[in-house]
């Protein structure tokens, strides 16, 4: 209701000058600000476009940062806890394939942004009340309503992305959303322990009450993403109303057909993909009480170098891209990724060094990969493909993450710190070997995934030829 | 007071010496002067004189030499470690004198000569205290203290009911004699001992690696009311040797916690120059009998500190092997905090310890360990070799595009 006026008000304030002048470029008929074809506008948006995933990512690792309190104050043993983040996943396994079609087809990009902002903020709140009334079933709900909303509003995120910024500064623009989002994990590792204990203060006592007002305030974030949502779909039909711009497409075609004919190569990076990230987010999730109760680090300490990984990849993702551009060699990058996370890996399980050194490793390689890995499936998938190729690939990384979940905890539980970390090493060294074979299959079959960038620029010029 | 918190590399030990090392190395450890097999007994001394007494002497014979563990619950609950280098010394017990106020002599080790080492630990008193509910770790210590009840003035039952030769184990059961509140009307706190025929490790946590040449000691805190909603207990210990220097607290931090899950520490209790004794324990105790991580709960300790002996009950097995002293420590140990699980969910507690002579046990990897890291390291790199060398030395094959240029 309140959204509507504010539209019709925005309507009619922008109304005539509208009248004066149909066609958009038109200098200092409008200040910069509200001008859609003007940079500062699309600096706003972009602004918005940070904002708007900054609630889900914030909220994402809440569990991690909270892994003490929700254990203790909600009576549960790690397994169960983990059941919080393998509950996020589950959705996203079928929801890979259908946002896209969602956002395309059903609710168009504005809708799609504000109702997927609305389950994440439900789910925020269903969690929350799980820790008030004391029923731990109700915030695994809850992380399963967020989860519906999370992963589908960073494909809303991307599709906005593309449509005001194609052409123009659209790396730089991914490459800054994808900082804000590592920004939001960093800000609640680091914030939300400091929070559990001021509203602890103020309480009187700790308890499942304490942690569900915590979390509640944790999910003012999410009201503010979803303030973004609807100020983005207002700018964004503004700017349709005065550019005559299309609504933004993800474009995304799934065909589940397509599966059949996806290569060795393929599945080999589907195979990377699955085994690193399980051994990368599960154990982010587990992260903070290992380092306070292998290393002895006090809570914020830990908290802070859990938090590592996210901060590395803010600055880092970006360098790392342009020199995966720059060079090319992408499996040699993706091969010096994966062993130096299983580097990490071992260093955190068979030696008490300062987790620092560990973590830094992990941060850096996690980055790398990131950028190395992903471009792959563009040179194996023809473009037709590619949709059905990047879904599927989130899905099985969904899964997994699910089950890995589940796993870790199990362990944890029952073997302790160091079976998990073997648990880890295993994954990684799985996935080594899958990148090992993929070298090899592609040195076989004589692939382009290995070219440096002067040999895929020679090979563009002889293919336009 | 020697301890050492620094993170190392490996398996944290502290202050390597050469046979730690060895023991390191074989996962069977040398007992004192490399005792390999001994032969393990546990017998109960009858009072011939008068009402049964708690009295339990193991005995543990090696080839050149013997170990003597003696428990007793005559006062407090308290051990005495002998370490003889004979396969013959005896334990002999003049029980009119033990039983008297003077108990000086009345418990001894023969030969006297053969005695490499000895020691005593006292079980004195058992604290009970209140926790103030707050997550905030700095808001120590723990709040206002109960009367602490003293184990001297416990009634324990007859252990020749608990005696089990099978397991080589026998528990000392007690309540406090006087119990106006009514406590212990239910509950009861077992102490629980073990000898061992062989080395391995209970199935239950914290699964201490035990051997031929040590003792196991199990506190159990069973169904007794506590005085607070929160309440928190402690044990107090007290230590006596031949010599008047306390023996040294030892932190170990190590990498290694498959047999205890999330706990990376083990508290060594250590007397001055080989061969010598030792007490180790896990810092954790379990709220639940299964002893799962969601039971655990932290078990702290302080530091050692001087005290005069007449300020603690006594000990007669105490007095009577090493005469009157006026000089011993003690140590405070501390189960729980006011977070997380304790003994309120289900009015249980147990703490573990092993007590020994010679080189403490050390955990090494296990070979699950090590076989999970030969194959996850072992396999990328076979692959990388087998097919760089199917590439080097394989047909030559040029791709297409190659070809065209």
């Amino acid at each position: 209701m309140e959204e509507e006026e504010e539209e019709a008000r925005g309507l009619l304030s922008s109304g005539p000058h509208e009248a004066g002048s149909d066609a958009p470029a038109t200098p200092g008929a409008l200040p910069a600000l509200c001008d859609p074809s003007r940079l500062a506008h699309r600096l706003l948006v972009l602004l918005l476009m940070c904002l708007l995933g900054f609630g889900s990512y914030f909220c994402y690792d809440n569990p991690a940062a909270l892994q003490t309190q929700v254990k203790r104050d909600m009576q549960v043993n790690t397994t169960k806890f983990m059941l919080l983040y393998a509950w996020y996943s589950w959705p996203n396994v079928v929801l890979c394939f259908l946002g896209g079609f969602l956002i395309d087809r059903v609710f168009g990009i504005r809708w799609g942004t504000i109702i997927f902002s609305c389950f994440v903020c439900i789910g925020q709140v269903i969690f929350a009340l799980g820790g008030i009334f004391n029923a731990f079933w109700l915030m695994e709900f809850g992380r399963f309503v967020f989860g519906i909303g999370g992963e589908s509003l960073a494909v809303a995120q991307n599709t906005y992305a593309v449509s005001w910024f194609k052409g123009k500064e659209l790396n730089l623009v991914f490459g800054l959303q994808l900082s804000m989002a590592r920004i939001g994990s960093t800000v609640n590792m680091n914030l939300m322990g400091w929070l559990y204990s001021k509203v602890e203060a103020s309480l009187g006592s700790a308890g499942h009450t304490t942690l569900g007002i915590t979390l509640l305030i944790g999910g003012i974030t999410c009201i503010l993403s979803l303030i973004c949502a609807l100020a983005l779909a207002y700018l964004d039909q503004r700017a349709e109303r005065i550019l005559h711009k299309e609504q933004g497409r993800t474009g995304e075609v799934i065909k589940l057909t397509d599966v059949k004919d996806f290569s060795l190569p393929l599945w080999l990076i589907f195979v990377i993909c699955v085994c690193y990230y399980v051994a990368v987010f599960p154990f982010i999730g587990l992260g903070k009480v290992f380092f306070i109760e292998k290393f002895g680090f006090s809570s914020q300490a830990a908290s802070a170098i859990n938090s590592v990984v996210y901060v590395i990849s803010a600055p880092m993702s970006p360098i790392f891209g342009l020199l995966v551009d720059k060079t090319g060699k992408n499996i040699i990058w993706v091969l010096c990724a994966v062993v130096t996370t299983l580097a990490s890996h071992i260093l955190l399980a068979f030696t008490l060094w300062n987790p620092w050194i560990a973590m830094t490793l992990l941060g850096l390689s996690y980055s790398l990969l990131a950028c190395a890995l992903w471009p792959m499936v563009a040179f194996v998938v023809p473009e037709h493909q590619l949709g059905t190729a990047y879904g599927f690939m989130q899905s099985i990384q969904n899964l997994g993450l699910a089950i890995v979940s589940i796993l870790a905890g199990m362990i944890l539980d029952t073997r302790g710190y160091l079976f998990l970390e073997l648990f880890f090493i295993a994954c990684v060294s799985l996935s080594l070997l899958a990148v090992v074979l993929l070298y090899l299959v592609n040195r076989a079959q004589g692939g382009n995934l290995n070219y440096s960038a002067r040999q895929r620029e020679e090979m563009k010029l002889s293919h336009s030829e | 007071m020697y301890s050492c918190e620094e993170p190392r590399w490996g398996w944290g030990r502290c202050a390597p010496n050469p046979i730690l090392f060895l023991s390191l190395l074989s996962v069977a450890p040398f007992g004192l002067l490399g005792e390999e097999t001994r032969q393990v007994s546990l017998e109960v001394i009858p009072n011939q004189m008068g009402p049964p007494q708690n009295l339990l002497h193991i005995r543990a014979v090696g080839t050149n030499s013997t170990l003597h563990y003696v428990w007793s619950s005559l006062g407090p609950p308290a051990v005495l470690l002998v370490a003889t280098n004979t396969p013959n010394s005896a334990l002999t017990v003049n029980w009119s004198r033990l039983l008297s106020p003077e108990p000086d002599g009345g418990l001894m080790i023969l030969p006297k000569d053969s005695i490499q080492f000895s020691s005593a630990l006292v079980f004195t008193r058992l604290f009970e205290f209140d926790s103030i509910n707050t997550s905030d770790a700095a808001a120590k210590p723990p709040g206002k203290s109960y009367p602490p009840y003293s184990l001297a003035d416990f009634s324990w039952n007859n252990i020749t009911d608990s005696l089990d030769p099978a397991t080589l184990s026998a528990t000392f059961r007690g309540h406090p004699n006087h119990d106006p509140t009514g406590a212990f009307a239910n509950g009861s706190l077992a102490f629980r001992v073990q000898a061992f025929s062989r080395s391995g490790r209970p199935a239950q946590p914290p699964r201490l690696l035990h051997t031929m040449d040590t003792c196991q000691l199990e506190v159990a805190l069973v169904g007794a009311s506590p005085r607070g909603n929160r309440s928190l207990f402690g044990l107090e210990v007290a230590t006596l040797g031949q010599g008047p220097d306390c023996p040294s607290m030892q932190e170990q931090h190590s990498i290694n916690d498959e047999y205890t899950p999330a706990i990376f520490q083990l508290d060594q209790l250590l007397w001055g120059s080989f061969p010598s004794g030792f007490v180790q324990w896990r810092p954790v105790a379990f709220s639940q009998k299964q002893g799962s991580r969601e039971s655990a709960l932290p078990c702290q300790v302080s530091p050692l500190f001087p005290t005069l002996v007449y300020l603690l009950p006594q000990s007669p097995i105490v007095r009577a092997f090493f005469g009157a002293q006026n000089n011993c420590c003690a140590f405070n140990l501390t189960f729980g905090d006011s977070t997380g699980p304790g003994y309120w969910d289900q009015h249980y507690l147990s703490w573990s310890m092993l007590l020994g002579v010679g080189t403490p046990p050390v955990d090494a990897l296990s070979p699950l360990v090590l076989g999970i890291m030969a194959v996850a390291l072992g396999a990328p790199g076979l692959m990388l070799l087998a097919g760089g060398l199917f590439l080097l030395l394989g047909p030559k094959r040029y791709s297409e595009y190659q070809s065209i240029n």
